[in-house]
């Protein structure tokens, strides 16, 4: 079982493994879509009058914020069937990809919430307020000059989250998702086991471009967006 | 044209107004002077509901509203007839400086695109930033944001512009520009309700003058009656505290 | 199992899963021991631009920010074992690898993955303490081993505390992933227990509810630390 290192395996798994990257892209693109949305849900609650909503949300921030990704995946995908049962639901049989989704869904939704919250803080009240003393009503003023102002802040967290949001998707195996880590695995087994490390090498190196790709692409798009309109040059 | 009576706020246990009643009809310059805490800002902030007043009511032609529970409908009725230059300029630092102007003409009244370009750049050009039309707040000097900031009032037309220290974030060698742009308005009969600490301008600009303090008005008349002969003892040490040595007043 | 749920059980495993705490604890204090001081050290050479050291500080940042963990612990548990394996040979070490306690794969892991995001950490912190700070405990005669440890660290530190903070939280929290290296941490514990009857939706409660007073009280005891530190920070008028 003694076997040596061979460098030509990482080489010639990476070609096996990117077909399925669609599936880590498909996860992590859903939950980062789903997440938003109920992230900015959050972020009403938090930053709005009630006093309930605001703990409501702040408290399932904190208890997402303890709670490790894996932990959470399982707790979805044994909770849920054990609570469709309740109701006479049977979701034993649903696609693993939905369990994923709905982890990282919850998961995204918190940061997002965070991210959200203090980019619409940051921005100066005196900007809505300027808003509608030339005679905006509020939701022009929010959706005309807050949100596009808080959007540039949050970008670079909005960025961090989502990378975050596809390494914390390398667990997804652990319920038998077949992406990119799945089919590693897959490999492996096919192997008997030998020359695990060329291929965790070959993911990590998947996984590495990814992330330099996709954090050089939010720099820019930072660079885009805060040209000459934000008070970066002049503090 | 616009009466203010009976203004009363607190903040948690703090009262700030305690009853101020003021008038000015058309074509006023009015000034309120008074120290730091005496309620200046907050009457102005509670004029455009940018803060909620507790109590009192503002009278403007054939609108009567209720300060402290104006209807959403009452709030923009009034707004469109009172502009607001803010202390820290406040420029929507996501618009260039026309863009800054013709916002409120363009959302806020639905006044069609060009004709706005055109109003926000003669608006530009009186005060005196014609080659600035593009640029981001971020790329104006101070002084310059806050001529956008008045531009950006002037334009929408208003009876009445509020000033609210327009002058005290910058540094001194920017007031000048400023007061200039203030003065220029004035002169064309623009009504102004100004707070300011600039003694200058409210001797040489104003037709009526308001001393506040504790949250109340202390006295209130002419530049005249206010600085050659002030009544109240509270306003004679003011204004000993704030004029420097040389301080004279000629008609 | 649809009975609801197991409440013995529930409870019997919530001590179990508890007991996986120390361990989980133990690792965690291990790695912040060795990453702070060297994450401080490599965020010193990325400011100061140290030839080299700067450049290889960036990589090792980049990789571990770039790679999830679980793919990193997969490299150093299919790496070390075979490194070792080859010493133990060529010394005639009379040592299997296969006896090799977990933990120490453990140690190397998280003290490799937490010192990379406190280079970070500890970078954006000393670029916040004002440049003047330098210049003025330099003026005043002190060296820049004196002006670092009496005026910049203790400045930085303030900074820094709450992203410490969240790196100590996220370092309890992958521990989770020890389970790839057979590591007897909390959820391992409970999930072996629950392999029994399977009573997985009450095991993952228990680990649920473990993590959850074990990070909060993490966050709490940092707060109070916090707000001891607070009083050099710069003054907000």
């Amino acid at each position: 079982m003694e076997k040596y290192f061979d460098a030509s395996y990482i080489w010639e798994s990476i070609p096996l493994l990117i077909p399925f990257l669609k599936m880590t892209f498909m996860v992590a693109g859903l939950s980062v879509l789903f997440g938003t949305l109920l992230g900015f849900i959050l972020t009403v609650a938090k930053t709005g009058k009630s006093k309930f909503a605001r703990k409501l949300a702040t408290g399932y921030t904190t208890i997402i914020r303890c709670t490790p990704s894996i932990v959470l995946l399982f707790l979805v995908y044994y909770g849920l069937p054990a609570i469709g049962d309740r109701f006479g639901l049977n979701l034993n049989n649903i696609d693993t990809a939905v369990f994923v989704i709905i982890t990282f869904t919850l998961q995204f939704a918190a940061a997002m919430s965070e991210v959200m919250r203090s980019a619409f803080q940051s921005i100066d009240n005196g900007q809505f307020e300027a808003a509608v003393s030339v005679g905006l009503s509020n939701s022009q003023a929010y959706r005309r000059i807050v949100f596009p102002q808080a959007f540039v802040v949050a970008l670079p967290n909005f960025g961090n989250s989502l990378l975050a949001v596809l390494q914390e998707g390398s667990l997804a195996y652990t319920i038998g998702l077949i992406d990119v880590v799945g089919k590693a695995n897959l490999i492996i087994a096919g192997n008997y086991n030998a020359h695990a490390l060329e291929i965790f090498l070959a993911l990590a190196i998947i996984y590495w471009i990814l992330s330099i790709a996709i954090e050089q692409f939010f720099l820019k798009l930072e660079q885009v967006f805060s040209k000459g309109k934000q008070g970066l040059k002049t503090a | 044209m616009l009466e203010i009576k009976d203004v009363y706020k607190s903040f948690g246990k703090t009262e700030i107004l305690k009853g101020v009643d003021v008038t000015i009809d058309k074509g006023d310059v009015v000034v309120i002077l008074g120290p730091s805490g005496s309620g200046k800002t907050t009457l102005l902030r509670c004029i455009n509901f940018l803060e909620k007043a507790d109590q009192g009511r503002a009278v403007f032609g054939d609108i009567d509203v209720n300060l402290g529970t104006a209807t959403k409908k009452q709030i923009h009725q009034i707004r469109q007839k009172i502009a607001f230059v803010f202390q820290s300029n406040n420029l929507f630092n996501n618009k260039t400086a026309l863009e800054n102007v013709t916002e409120g003409l363009v959302i806020g009244r639905k006044v069609p695109k060009e004709e706005a370009v055109k109003i926000g750049k003669k608006a530009l050009d009186k005060v005196g930033l014609t080659d600035k039309y593009d640029a981001y707040p971020s790329e104006l000097s101070g002084g310059q944001q806050q001529r956008v900031g008045i531009a950006r009032a002037v334009a929408l037309n208003p009876d009445i512009i509020l000033f609210d220290e327009p002058t005290s974030a910058l540094d001194p060698e920017l007031v000048g520009e400023v007061l200039t742009v203030m003065k220029n308005i004035a002169r064309e009969g623009t009504t102004m309700l100004v707070v300011t600490h600039e003694m200058d301008f409210a001797k040489d600009v104003a037709n009526k003058v308001i001393f506040m303090d504790g949250g109340v008005i202390v006295e209130e008349g002419t530049p005249h009656e206010i600085f050659v002969n002030p009544k109240e003892e509270r306003t004679q040490k003011f204004l000993k505290r704030v004029l420097p040595e040389d301080f004279t007043y000629h008609i | 199992m649809s009975e609801g749920l197991n409440y013995k059980f529930l409870v019997d495993t919530f001590f179990i899963a508890l007991s996986g705490v120390p361990i989980t604890l133990f690792i965690t204090v291990v790695a912040l021991l060795f990453a702070l001081p060297l994450g401080f050290l490599l965020a010193l050479t990325r400011i100061n631009r140290i030839p080299v050291l700067h450049r290889f500080a960036q990589v090792y940042v980049s990789f571990v920010r770039g790679t999830p963990i679980i793919i990193q612990i997969f490299i150093v548990y299919s790496s070390v074992p075979l490194l070792l394996s080859s010493l133990f040979t060529k010394f005639n070490i009379g040592m299997n690898v296969y006896d090799v306690n977990p933990i120490w794969y453990a140690f190397i892991v998280f003290s490799f993955n937490t010192t990379a995001v406190l280079i970070e950490v500890f970078r954006s912190a000393l670029s916040t303490v004002n440049r003047g700070q330098l210049e003025a405990a330099q003026s005043v005669g002190l060296t820049d081993v004196q002006a670092y440890r009496r005026i910049i660290i203790p400045q930085a530190l303030v900074v820094a505390m709450p992203n410490i903070c969240t790196a100590t939280v996220n370092l309890i929290k992958a521990t989770s992933l020890g389970y790839a290296m057979s590591l007897q941490e909390i959820t391992l514990k409970a999930k072996v227990a629950a392999n029994v009857g399977y009573n997985y939706v009450e095991a993952y409660i228990d680990i649920f509810l473990v993590y959850l007073l074990l990070c909060s009280a993490v966050e709490y005891a940092f707060k109070l630390y916090e707000k001891r530190l607070s009083k050099y920070k710069p003054s907000v008028v």
